[in-house]
């Protein structure tokens, strides 16, 4: 039963970190049709951001976090204004774009920062374990959960309960009609994709404690997080959370069963068939783009 | 006239390319040199490859590197069984499998003992990767950009696979100390005039066959897949069959080249199917120009030969990286047809036809609408 309970708490761990990478993923392809390559590269600025001011400025871990989010997200905000915005209507241009933006970005912190591996100490307080139904988890997985949680509040309010959300969902659904209707699509444009770029940001802050921080580690973050996006199903934020959840679950267990590269193997065999048999994802909202 | 002008010249174009790289070998006596150049005329073939399927089809193959690296497997596994028996195991088991504890060669490197059978399965096993792989995305008529992610994803997991699986791949090191391919009382020694010819023919084979396919009716369909697909799909055509076609011959054409990198090598190892070296084929590709066979190869000869007659110290190649990327975004944002495009234009202009800048290459322009699945 603990043994059970503890997979399942594993499971979720492994989820909700999922879940972080692939929010801003799933935000900026839903609601611009572009597939963000960068984002696993903005996930490794946080991290690198957090070390930084952490190890340079002896800044504490959780005030970190919200600068981050700014910080990558400013990053995110000048790419889109520089780059991206040029290439609307090109989806697989986008995708080399944001691909070389990548490249500079891993390059220019194993110049900048050094090709070794760097840690991130984390705050004392969050190291003990919790004691919860009979199992020991540490105190971190629990901060990442409850920042996840409340990172997909704050995403659902601002699309649904905020001005900036109809004009996004506007635009979603029709651009040109948007357009017409007098909204500044570029405005919502650079600001999703920064608001995306932020989260990823905060995920690469959340995940740096847990394992080195790298130059290349957004890589296989990203991967993980596109699985979770296709199977999914896009602009959908339930879709993100369940398949998350999901996919989170399914590779504890499997990584439990065998191990992690054989649950990885696995998972992505199973998502390419689901894919074609619901390629639009599990949980696709019917919507038209314009 | 002037358009039989054109298309000759492109003829010629073809040609005097076919005789450069067959007469390097007259003007070089330096091995190491000889066995750089045939590299390099390999990612050759691996950028025309791509072409066929990203520039030709519209099917952005992020994971090229996945077909490039079976093959090399394929062809490194029949010469590691080849190598003299003081550096195998007991009974010609290879030395990794000893070091790892493995009493016996595993059953799927039995037949590996064969040359022929390592040949054909190098081309074979990509291609079967690339038919199931095309049948599941293209048969449920995913987006475009979702086939590249997947290709991605599908490539970072096979490498996993290769590293963990430990016990029958080398893991992390690969399979190296591998002999000399015998083929036909021929020794294809990595460093010899023999091994850079087999290449430079296999890259002029290459362009030939991508040449018939492209102007035969398949590849007329395959370009207009390319720009635009619902109005085939109404025409009545199968897309996804022509899809599959093109990504498999594509997958086919890497498994080869990528058996050509195990001999000229001497190694095969996970970084064959790394991202770095399938971001480097995408990179080839556009700088050279996607829409062109001879383009993508000159691309890749471009941009591999400057990388290589610079210095290749770590920090020198972490700046030349990042200057990669930096060129990478400028050409998709100016010069989304790559540097062909200029030659292109240059030689309409000698032709005394202003007007005709570019062929049929247009560049396919997808819209918004066409992002979904559907």
């Amino acid at each position: 039963m603990t043994d059970l309970l503890n997979q399942i708490l594993t499971g979720l761990s492994i989820a909700s970190i999922l879940l972080l990478v692939s929010l801003g993923l799933a935000i900026i392809y839903g609601a611009m049709g572009v597939i963000n390559l960068a984002h696993g590269d903005f996930l490794m600025l946080g991290a690198y951001a957090v070390w930084l001011m952490e190890s340079v400025f002896g800044l504490g871990f959780l005030p970190c976090l919200i600068l981050v989010f700014f910080i990558v997200g400013a990053v995110g905000w000048l790419v889109e204004r520089t780059l991206i915005r040029h290439l609307y209507g090109r989806p697989l241009d986008t995708i080399l774009a944001t691909w070389g933006v990548g490249i500079i970005l891993q390059q220019g912190i194993r110049l900048g920062a050094g090709a070794q591996l760097r840690y991130v100490k984390m705050p004392d307080y969050l190291v003990s374990p919790i004691h919860v139904f009979g199992v020991d988890i540490s105190a971190y997985r629990v901060l990442i959960f409850a920042v996840t949680i409340i990172l997909v509040a704050i995403t659902y309010l601002l699309i649904f309960r905020t001005g900036f959300g109809i004009r996004l969902r506007a635009v979603m659904q029709n651009a040109e009609i948007a357009r017409c209707f007098g909204i500044n699509n570029a405005r919502i444009y650079s600001l999703t994709f920064a608001y995306g770029a932020g989260l990823a940001g905060l995920a690469g802050a959340l995940v740096s404690p847990l394992k080195s921080v790298s130059p290349d580690m957004g890589t296989n973050y990203v991967v993980d997080a596109f699985l979770v996006v296709v199977s999914g199903g896009v602009q959908s934020l339930f879709g993100t959370v369940a398949s998350a959840g999901i996919i989170g679950e399914m590779s504890g267990g499997f990584a439990y069963l065998w191990n992690d590269t054989l649950a990885r193997a696995l998972l992505f065999f199973l998502v390419v068939v689901l894919i074609r048999f619901r390629p639009q994802g599990l949980f696709a909202m019917q919507l038209r783009r314009g | 006239m002037r358009q039989i002008f054109v298309t000759r010249g492109w003829i010629l174009g073809y040609a005097v390319f076919a005789l450069a790289i067959l007469a390097v070998p007259l003007f070089i006596d330096d091995p190491y040199l000889l066995n750089k150049l045939a590299r390099y005329l390999i990612f050759g073939i691996l950028a025309a490859a791509l072409s066929l399927s990203w520039g030709y089809t519209g099917i952005l193959n992020l994971g090229q590197a996945v077909s490039f690296g079976l093959g090399s497997y394929c062809m490194a596994m029949t010469l590691k069984l080849r190598t003299i028996p003081i550096q195998t195991g007991a009974e010609g088991l290879p030395d990794f499998m000893v070091w790892n504890n493995v009493k016996m060669l595993p059953w799927f490197w039995e037949p590996f003992h064969s040359t022929a059978f390592a040949i054909a399965a190098g081309i074979a096993v990509p291609v079967v990767v690339a038919l199931l792989l095309g049948w599941f995305v293209f048969r449920a008529r995913v987006a475009g950009v979702y086939v590249s992610i997947i290709t991605l994803a599908m490539l970072v997991v096979v490498n996993l696979l290769i590293i963990d699986q430990q016990r029958f791949t080398g893991g992390f090191n690969g399979l190296t100390d591998l002999a000399d391919l015998k083929l036909f009382g021929i020794d294809f020694d990595p460093y010899s005039g023999a091994t850079y010819y087999l290449i430079a023919f296999s890259l002029i084979a290459t362009l030939i066959i991508g040449q018939l396919v492209i102007r035969s009716k398949t590849g007329l369909i395959m370009q207009a897949i390319r720009d635009d697909e619902t109005r085939v799909r109404y025409f009545g055509y199968d897309v996804a069959r022509y899809q599959i076609f093109a990504f498999s011959l594509s997958a086919g054409i890497s498994g080869f080249a990528g058996m050509l990198y195990a001999m000229v090598m001497a190694f095969a190892s996970p970084t064959f199917l790394s991202v770095q070296l399938s971001l480097s084929i995408v990179i080839w590709c556009a700088v050279g120009g996607r829409a062109s066979l001879i383009g993508a190869a000159l691309g890749a000869l471009l941009v591999t030969g400057i990388q290589g007659s610079l210095s290749e110290t770590p920090a020198f190649l972490n700046t030349w990286m990042l200057i990669m990327g930096a060129l990478f975004v400028a050409v998709v944002l100016f010069l989304p047809k790559g540097l062909i495009s200029i030659l292109n234009f240059g030689m309409a202009r000698l032709a005394g036809d202003t007007a005709m800048t570019d062929d049929d290459d247009e560049v396919p322009l997808a819209h918004g609408g066409k992002l979904g699945i559907g």
